[in-house]
Parts: C-alpha cells; structure tokens; sequence
C-alpha cells in the first residue's frame, strides 16, 4: 500500500501547495496531448517526477492495481462488438491511446502521496480554501484520516463477533445488512463523543493554522505547471 | 472557583440535576462519586459549557459559563472516559496541539504549550508518535495532556481509569498528585472510590441528581456505601 | 485573561455535532469501501461500498451529507488510503472510476434533498420508507449517469461499452440500497441521541 513515507527528497520539501498546483497542470496535459511525441512528453515528466520522490515505477503501479484494472476494462469493451467480427482492433486501440494518457497521471499522483503527509495538504486547504468552508474541510480532512483507522477496528470487531457466533453460515443479505447496522451505530456513537471533545477544545473557525512557507523552488513548480498548461493547450 | 447554585438540567421530563448547589475552590482535590445516571457527567458538563442549565446558575470564577464558553473551557479542562474518541490528530503533538491551536496562540507559544503538557505527562519528547499506537495508560495520559495544553486551573476527568490496568491507573493518579501539588484544582467522575478515597480534599457523592454526600473522606467512607458505591474495605 | 480569547471564534455547537457525525460517516464509507465479503461459488466480492454513501444522505441531508462525501474524496486526495483497492490521490479521482467518486457525491447531496426537503436534516421516523427507497433509487441512478459517462470519456470508448462493463455492479448496488432501508432504522435513534 501507497502512503506518506517522510524522507528529504526534491518532492518531500515541496509545499503542498506548488506540488497540489503541479498536478493540476499536469493532469490538463495528459488529458489534451494528443501527439505521440506529446504523450512520451508527458510520459517523461510523470517518471521524472518519481524520480524527485525517489519512488520506482513499479511501486507506484503496483499501489494502483485498482485503477489498472479498470484502465484494462477500457481496450476490452472497447473492442467488443456485439455481432461478428465480436472483437474490433482499432476500437481497442483507440481505447489504448486514451488510457495510455493516464498512466503518467499514476506517476504524478504516487509521487505526491509518497511524500506528501495529509497534515501537509491539510494545511494548504485551510491557507487557499476562503472562509469557513475551508477551515471545516480542513479540520474535517484532519479528522477523517484520524478516524479511518478507529472506524477499520471497530468493524473489524463487528465481524469478529458474527463470525464467533456462526454468523458466517448466515446468508450474504444478512451478514451485510448486519455489518452495515452496527458499524452505523458505533459509528455515530463515537461522532457524539467526538463531538463534545471537539467543543471541550473549543473547535474554532480561526484558530493558527499551520505553517506553510513557498521556496524558491516552489515558484519553479508553480512556472513549470502553468508551462505545461500553456503547451498542451498551445501546441 | 467553580458555583452552582440551584442547578437544574431536565432529559425530557425528568430531571437529571435536581437544584444542585456546589461550590469547588481552586487547589481542590474533589472526588465526584455516584451510581450510573446519578447525574455525574451531566453535572461536570456543566462546568465548561458543554451543557446549559434549565434553571439555576453556573459560575466559573464569578462569570457565568454559558455566557463566555471559551473562558469556561479554558478554565476548566475535561478529559473523558475514551481517550481514543478525543483525539483529534493521528500524532501526539499534533493532538495536544488543537486546544491551543484554537485559541489562536502564536506558534511559539503553542509549542512551548505542548511541550510543558506533555512533560507534566511525563511523555516528553513523543510528540510525533501515533496516538493509536501508544497504551491504554499513555492514552490516558496524552488525552490529560490535551487538557492540560489549554492551562486550566481546574481538571475534571470523568471516569479516567475505565479500561486501565493496574500500572497505568497508578502512573495516571501520581501525575494527578503532581498536578494538584502545583496547584491545579482536580476533580474525578466516578463509581469507583478505590484508591482514591485517601487522596482527596473531599467528596460529593450524587444521587438522583441531588448531593447526598458532602464530606472529607474519612467521613464520607460510611455515607457512600449508601449510595451503590464501591468503597474500599479497610 | 478572558480578553486574551475574546477574538476566538468557535464553530456552533450544532455545526460542531454535524462536523462529526460527517467525519465519522466518511470514515466508514472509507472503511467499507475496502470491505468486501466473500461469496462462495462468485469470483466477483461484494464491496459494501455504497452504504456509506446512502447512509450520509439518508441521515444528513443534502449539506452535510455531501460534506461528508466530499471529507471522504478530499482525505483520499490528501494520500490517505481510502478509495477502493486501498489507493489514495488524485489518480483514482481522474482515472476511469472517478466518475463513481463524483456520483457518490452528487448522489448523497440527492437522496438527502429527496428525503429532508431543506438544508438542516430531520429524523428520518418522520420520512416515510417509500420516501426513503424513492430517494435511494435516483441517487444510485445519479451514481451510474456520472461514473458511466466519465468511464466513457477517460476510457475514450462508446456509452454503450461503457455501460456494458459495468452492467455487473448494478444489481448488487440495487441490493445494497434494499438493505440499507433496514440498516439505517438502527441508526436512527443514535443519530437524534448525538444532536
């Protein structure tokens, strides 16, 4: 599994900020190439962007089986006819230059993840996103990812406690329905818990946000993605 | 200073706080014992604003709570019973952090903050360890750190030693006494008197949301067992 | 010292209950996301993805129930693990299932106007279980108008094939909306305990 690894690469003292606006500008790109040249352009960025997190291809293809796998359904259907020949080659090849288009995407997206903390682009939330939204999108974000692992034990224990009873001969309506049931419920129980801390700690909407400073380096980011808008939008 | 007076808080029609009148000086060390639903939580809810009275009064040093809840709530720090539903942050430091954070304190200041809480913790120095990995009794411990972050001269823990092994509630108790030797008010939510019966100033014990007991300990011990409290044998 | 904090603006109390209830809802639309259970003599698992999504709609309403969607597609943005498949970031956001990630959303933000008919949510005893399987139809039909379309697009192949692929997670999501009728009704009552 893909997540943040702290380290001290080119991509790790990044502010989130240049490297969020990087994959805007980059995902712009892979989208409108439309060259071959153009395509080994962004092909050649997306690797180079692994590379400034130190990070191998293969790892970040490997964290993106899911999204392969649908990527794969694309040539398939894309071939498929429904009468004879059944399979069309340029239809599964049409289908292959546009997923092809996405693939340097995963590179870009694996490399900020790997070294990018969700602290981080926490931060860059609360710092870009105006008003109150923003301050509750970013304390919410905080929160979620804090919860996700407390959330996972908790219905880990619900199937536990099904399974210990024989819970597993039941059929597949009932064990889901009953899974869904209780982890509903011990869910918003914690939400009510969380919800007085949050208010004993006087949960604000203008508390010190976290620093974020932009380097050198980051307006270097910042020029590169507006220049990658402007090629693929101009060439 | 923390005074109630004639306080009343209804769950629909019956009342869970029927005219409670208290008065908890700074630098005490209260023991607030009681059966469940005798009204204990909903009592210390009170006293940071978490609840508003249905009648009566709640003064947290001469001003009343619900009309100033960010005094009340940094005057009087609460640490609940599942430290794991209270925090907030996947890191230690971040998590102490947030009480500080809110009050819009300068970064220095929230630093210098976090580290003196966690040191009272005597967690120093663990302050990028993850919350979900530390112990039951460490929980415990960073969850007091967090209360501690906002400076409170009062520290209310409801039901602090629920799921804590020997050890811990023992580390937990000794940190409490050096809370309260420098001068902090603390106050402990509980059904179970065990070991701290000889630490507190005195104790108050409710029943049906009234006091029924409010007494030094050494006399309080006969009055409690009244009230389905647990009471040490000796 | 209280002039110290009078600049401290705190987040009202009912918006601090909905903050939370949204957050603990997107973390188990995440954690369910990544659920699935086995059945036997199926190679395909069957995910419990969706229910998060229905429940956020259901008990929330439009606002908060689109937050707590948007808390979940954010935290996975922001490289938690929590999309299907246990990815993170914007590859899954722009790739081919993307589409369902805007959907579940969109679908959210529906079934909670369908059933609150206003921004703050009522107690779903007041809404009846028609109201509520009227809801979760057009939101499940939301999911699949955005996610086929966009898997058309990213995929560069015909709506039909599109549909075509992903014609087999449409029963079980149909399912999974009959269930949830049954399973939110345990919720409801913690839900009015926490406000």
């Amino acid at each position: 599994m893909l997540s943040y690894e702290p380290g001290a690469t080119v991509a790790h003292r990044l502010d989130p900020r240049s490297k969020i606006g990087f994959q805007i500008g980059f995902a712009v790109a892979a989208f409108t190439v439309s060259t071959l040249a153009g395509l080994a352009g962004v092909y050649a960025v997306g690797l180079g962007c692994l590379l400034a997190a130190r990070l191998s291809p293969v790892r970040a293809l490997r964290a993106y089986w899911f999204v392969l796998v649908f990527l794969g359904f694309g040539p398939l259907f894309g071939g498929l006819t429904l009468g004879p020949p059944w399979f069309r080659v340029d239809g599964a090849l049409t289908s292959l230059r546009g997923v092809a288009r996405i693939v340097p995407l995963l590179f870009v997206s694996a490399a900020f993840v790997h070294s990018t903390p969700v602290r981080d682009t926490r931060a860059a939330i609360q710092h870009t996103v105006p008003g109150k939204l923003g301050q509750l999108l970013g304390i919410g974000v905080a929160l979620t990812f804090r919860f996700v692992p407390v959330v996972r034990t908790d219905v880990g224990r619900i199937r536990e406690a099904i399974s210990a009873r024989g819970g597993d001969e039941r059929t597949l309506r009932d064990r889901a329905s009953r899974i869904a049931r209780l982890s509903l419920v011990r869910s918003l129980q914690r939400a009510g818990r969380l919800s007085v801390a949050l208010r004993a700690r006087c949960l604000a909407y203008n508390p010190t946000l976290p620093a974020l400073s932009l380097s050198g380096l980051d307006y270097l980011v910042f020029a590169l993605s507006i220049g990658l808008v402007l090629v693929s939008v101009l060439v | 200073m923390i005074e109630t007076s004639e306080l009343v808080y209804r769950h629909g029609d019956t009342a869970a706080l029927d005219g409670i009148s208290l008065t908890i000086e700074d630098g005490e060390w209260l023991l607030l014992a009681g059966p469940n639903g005798s009204g204990k939580t909903t009592l210390v809810r009170h006293f940071n604003a978490l609840l508003d009275p249905d009648e009566g009064t709640v003064l947290v040093d001469g001003q009343e709570a619900a009309a100033n809840p960010v005094r009340a709530r940094t005057t009087v720090g609460m640490v609940f019973q599942t430290p794991r539903d209270q925090f907030v942050a996947a890191t230690v430091g971040a998590d102490v952090a947030f009480g500080p954070e809110n009050l819009g304190l300068a970064r220095e200041d929230i630093d210098r903050r976090v580290a003196e809480a966690l040191s009272a913790v005597n967690m120093d120095g663990r302050g990028d360890e993850r919350v979900d990995s530390l112990s039951g009794g460490e929980q415990a411990r960073v969850a007091i750190a967090g209360a501690l972050a906002m400076e409170p001269s009062h520290l209310v823990l409801d039901e602090p030693f629920t799921g804590l092994d020997w050890p811990a509630r023992q580390s937990v108790l000794s940190h409490l006494d050096d809370l309260h030797a420098a001068g902090t008010s603390i106050i402990v939510v509980t059904h179970d008197v065990r070991d701290l019966l000889s630490r507190a100033d005195r104790v108050v014990g409710l029943r049906e949301g009234g006091v029924a007991v409010d007494a030094p300990p050494e006399q309080a011990r006969e009055q409690l067992s009244t009230l389905d409290v647990r009471v040490p044998e000796c | 010292m209280s002039e110290r904090h009078e600049s401290v603006e705190l987040v009202p109390d009912t918006t601090v209950v909905y903050v939370a209830v949204s957050v603990l809802l997107a973390a188990l639309t995440a954690v369910l996301a990544q659920l699935s259970l086995p059945v036997p003599g199926i190679p395909v698992p069957f995910s419990l993805q969706p229910f998060g999504v229905f429940f956020a709609g259901l008990l929330l309403g439009p606002v908060w129930g689109g937050f707590t969607l948007l808390l979940y597609i954010v935290t996975g943005l922001a490289g938690a693990p929590v999309f299907s498949g246990g990815g993170a970031g914007v590859a899954y956001f722009l790739g081919p299932t993307g589409g369902f990630l805007v959907g579940f959303l969109l679908a959210a933000v529906v079934i909670g106007a369908v059933v609150h008919r206003g921004i703050e949510p009522r107690s779903l005893t007041a809404v009846s279980t028609v109201t509520q399987a009227l809801a979760l139809a057009v939101g499940i039909v939301v999911v699949y108008a955005v996610g086929v379309p966009w898997f058309a697009v990213v995929s560069d192949i015909s709506l039909t094939a599109a549909a075509t692929a992903m014609a087999p997670f449409f029963p079980p999501d149909v399912l999974k909306a009959v269930l949830t009728l049954g399973a939110v009704a345990g919720g409801v009552e913690a839900f009015d305990q926490v406000r």
